[in-house]
């Protein structure tokens, strides 16, 4: 489980300025149904999968992306911006 | 990006205890369990500044990017 501090370590390594989390508990993920079973050697693990998800002001889901799908941000950024946008022209 | 909060959560894998009988058992696969047009449910984590960081905390303020990913020092 990656922690606070292993994130740290992480954030500096590749200088980003945002919060990365640490879900330790999975009781994020498990809400949002991000986890996925892996049978391995007659055992069960769990990681999340990929994910990016945009939130709007009002907490309401603009956008989800999941697997494969997710590792480009790009498209999830784009779906922020054109979101300011519009809530800009309001 | 300076308006948009973008979050990501690192999380590595940890085993289940899984007892004999559960190991017949398929592992239920992960379908995000929400869509679009639902509201997000609020969460609280620890950031990478040992802070904690309540979604709602935003609300009103900012459109949040939520990127799960699997492990640090990885491109998973």
């Amino acid at each position: 489980m990656d922690s606070p501090a292993a994130n740290a370590a992480f954030a500096k390594q590749i200088n980003i300025k945002f919060p990365l989390l640490s879900d330790m508990n999975k009781k994020m993920l498990t809400a949002y149904g991000v986890l996925k079973g892996y049978d391995v050697e007659n055992q069960t693990y769990q990681w999340a999968q990929r994910a990016n998800i945009v939130i709007d002001k009002k907490g309401i889901i603009q956008h989800i992306e999941e697997g494969d799908g997710a590792v480009d941000p790009n498209t999830a950024m784009s779906v922020c911006t054109d979101l300011h946008k519009k809530q800009a022209a309001k | 990006m300076n308006r948009t909060l973008a979050i990501c959560l690192l999380l590595a894998a940890t085993p289940v205890v899984s007892s004999a009988p559960a190991q017949t058992q398929k592992p239920a696969l992960a379908k995000i369990s929400l869509k679009v047009g639902d509201v997000a449910p609020d969460f609280t984590l620890l950031s990478d500044q040992w802070k904690n960081v309540r979604l709602s905390d935003y609300r009103g303020k900012k459109n949040v990017l939520l990127a799960i990913y699997v492990l640090a020092f990885t491109e998973g």
